[in-house]
């Protein structure tokens, strides 16, 4: 188990505060937060490179403030691999184990063991240099399990990969955690990366923690606009909320105005608010459709398609971005310029 | 393209002039011996043992640089410090000390009659006039080539090869002798040889401090005064060749990058 409570660290001029998290023993937690956040400077605390100013950082139930690097017990992989280049793969991955000759017979085989699971073993007499990124990112997450670490930190691991070798890493990954059940603090600014390996989500933002939880529960309910935007969760716009009717079990219709549209909402309390409204919540039609009270009208700007779906850029009022099938936008015979009718439901637009 | 051309062989030309005035003098000090004349010298046992008695201390000045200058380069390179800085700058200082005040310096120092002269007379260790006199003034002049060096090549090695090795069970120390040792020994052992050929070719700071037993160039200055320049040219001519042999070390252990 990973526990901070109220961690502050300083790297040169940027200050981590007041940092609270608890990664239960075998979970994988994603650290999320844009560039500067503050992701790594967190993970150097826990690895012991960083003193702590203040706070308390508990490994496996211990106060780790007084125990050096090298008796934490824990791997760390970065982005850039650092594998030691004067050494061999088998040397790199073997570095953390004790010299061959005192080892008892299961350290001597975890080399090979490890290099199997990752599909290295034709490798293990190359130099680092000769290996390609994909090669190397597994060179050093095999050198960082192989002491068989009881937490294992992980700084923006996959980010240098191209997507197909993304998602293989992701697998094997996942199949090694499931097979040593260590505990991981993994670092990423990407959150579909979360939603697909991670059980808890905490959101970095300026040195704090603003948001954890689920990835679930950070994707649909995102604490502040600031973790909404970040997401990439959808539309997010600012604006007032006026009551326009009776408060019933806390809540009570009311209209958002941006300034330049009114929206009818559900909210829980009036005055400046954000409204989350995700692209798939919004319909797209070629007219106006007749009875629908949050319907306005766009022009496309751009196309992206990602597989079976594809997201509409659009621009009004508001930017907006809405997704639909594949299928449906080419039914539409949608194309840049194209005016389009957007309709929202009331109760789709989350305030935060 | 016809001015480019123009322009590049006047340069080459400028060039040229700047490594024939480093060449020439050189070219005819090795010309200026017969073969016999070699042999002559290496049978003179003045000279033969001024020379040792230069590969001697030269050896022991490279070894105090290195063991006390690496963890400093270490500290230089790695630490951050208040006061990092000024150590940077006072390393540096014996680079732009002229040698002969150097010399009249390190004589106040370590002369019998300052309080460490004194302190070390007392222990054994007398310097004015002996051996250990070299020894200091040698290590005075190698010690900017020494640590400059050895920094940048541990600064060259990515600290966070360190900070894995950490995490791996090393200590400190250990993550040193097995990241950045390797990596950056090439660099240490280049530095050394500079600072080994440096310490020999010293005449200022020794002359004034320890002028008997007299090193190579010493010898060479003694014998240029009292006999004239055909008895310093063979002595010269050895210490060149032994220059020459520490240069060619030095550039073999250069990383191939810097080539």
């Amino acid at each position: 188990m990973i526990h901070l409570d109220r961690v502050g660290v300083r790297a040169g001029e940027f200050t981590l505060d007041d940092v609270s998290l608890t990664v239960p023993t075998g979970a994988h937690a994603v650290l999320l937060g844009p560039t500067g956040s503050g992701k790594t400077t967190l993970l150097e605390a826990i690895a012991g490179h960083l003193p702590l100013l203040r706070g308390r950082i508990e490994l496996g139930g211990v106060d780790v403030a007084s125990v050096p690097p090298e008796r934490r017990r824990i791997g760390v992989v970065y982005q850039h691999y650092h594998l030691f280049p004067h050494l061999s793969v088998r040397d790199n991955i073997g570095y953390g184990l004790r010299p061959a000759a005192d080892a008892p017979p299961p350290a001597r085989g975890r080399v090979e063991e490890l290099a199997a699971a990752l599909g290295l073993l034709h490798l293990l007499d190359r130099a680092p240099r000769a290996l390609s990124g994909g090669e190397r990112q597994r060179v050093a997450l095999a050198r960082a399990l192989a002491p068989a670490p009881r937490i294992v930190l992980l700084d923006e691991p996959f980010a240098a990969a191209d997507p197909a070798m993304r998602q293989q890493l992701r697998r094997e990954l996942r199949a090694l955690h499931e097979r040593e059940r260590f505990t991981i603090l993994q670092v990423s600014h990407d959150f579909e990366e979360a939603l697909r390996l991670a059980t808890l989500v905490a959101v970095l933002a300026d040195g704090r923690i603003v948001q954890q939880g689920t990835p679930e529960a950070v994707f649909q309910r995102p604490a502040s606009a600031f973790v909404a935007e970040f997401l990439g969760a959808g539309n997010v716009l600012a604006g007032v909320v006026r009551r326009d009717g009776p408060e019933e079990g806390g809540r009570f219709p009311a209209v958002f105005d941006t300034g330049r549209l009114e929206l009818a909402v559900v909210a829980d309390r009036e005055g400046a608010a954000h409204a989350l409204i995700r692209p798939e919540d919004i319909l797209v039609t070629a007219e106006l459709l007749p009875g629908a009270r949050n319907h306005l009208t766009a022009v496309v700007d751009r196309l992206q398609r990602a597989g079976p779906v594809t997201y509409i850029h659009m621009s009004g009022e508001h930017p907006w971005v809405a997704v639909v099938t594949a299928a449906y936008a080419e039914s539409l015979a949608l194309v840049p310029g194209r005016e389009v009718a957007l309709t929202l439901k009331a109760t789709a637009i989350a305030l935060l | 393209m016809r001015t480019f051309t123009i322009t590049r062989i006047l340069l080459a030309l400028l060039g040229a002039l700047l490594v024939m005035f480093i060449v020439g003098p050189l070219l005819k000090l090795l010309l200026s011996t017969s073969p016999g004349g070699i042999l002559d010298a290496l049978a003179d046992p003045e000279l033969r043992d001024s020379i040792a008695l230069t590969g001697i201390t030269a050896t022991a000045a490279t070894a105090c640089g290195v063991a006390l200058g690496v963890p400093l380069a270490w500290l230089l390179a790695r630490a951050r410090f208040p006061g990092r800085r000024v150590v940077e700058a006072l390393v540096d200082l014996p680079v732009v000390v002229p040698h002969p005040v150097a010399g009249i310096a390190l004589l106040l120092f370590l002369g019998r009659r300052s309080a460490v002269g004194g302190a070390l007379a007392h222990l054994g260790l007398e310097f004015v006039s002996h051996v250990p006199g070299i020894v200091a003034a040698m290590l005075f002049v190698s010690v900017p080539i020494i640590v400059s060096g050895a920094r940048e090549s541990i600064a060259a090695v990515d600290p966070h090869l360190e900070r894995v090795a950490r995490t791996l069970g090393d200590g400190p120390w250990r993550a040193f002798r097995r990241i950045t040792l390797p990596l950056a020994g090439r660099g240490i052992v280049a530095a050394a040889a500079l600072g080994w050929a440096r310490a020999v070719s010293e005449f200022g700071a020794i002359v004034i401090l320890t002028y008997h037993p007299r090193v190579a160039s010493v010898l060479i200055y003694d014998r240029f005064t009292t006999d004239g320049l055909g008895a310093a040219v063979p002595a010269a001519l050895m210490l060149l060749l032994v220059a020459l042999a520490v240069f060619g070390l030095v550039r073999a252990l250069q990383p191939d990058d810097h080539r």
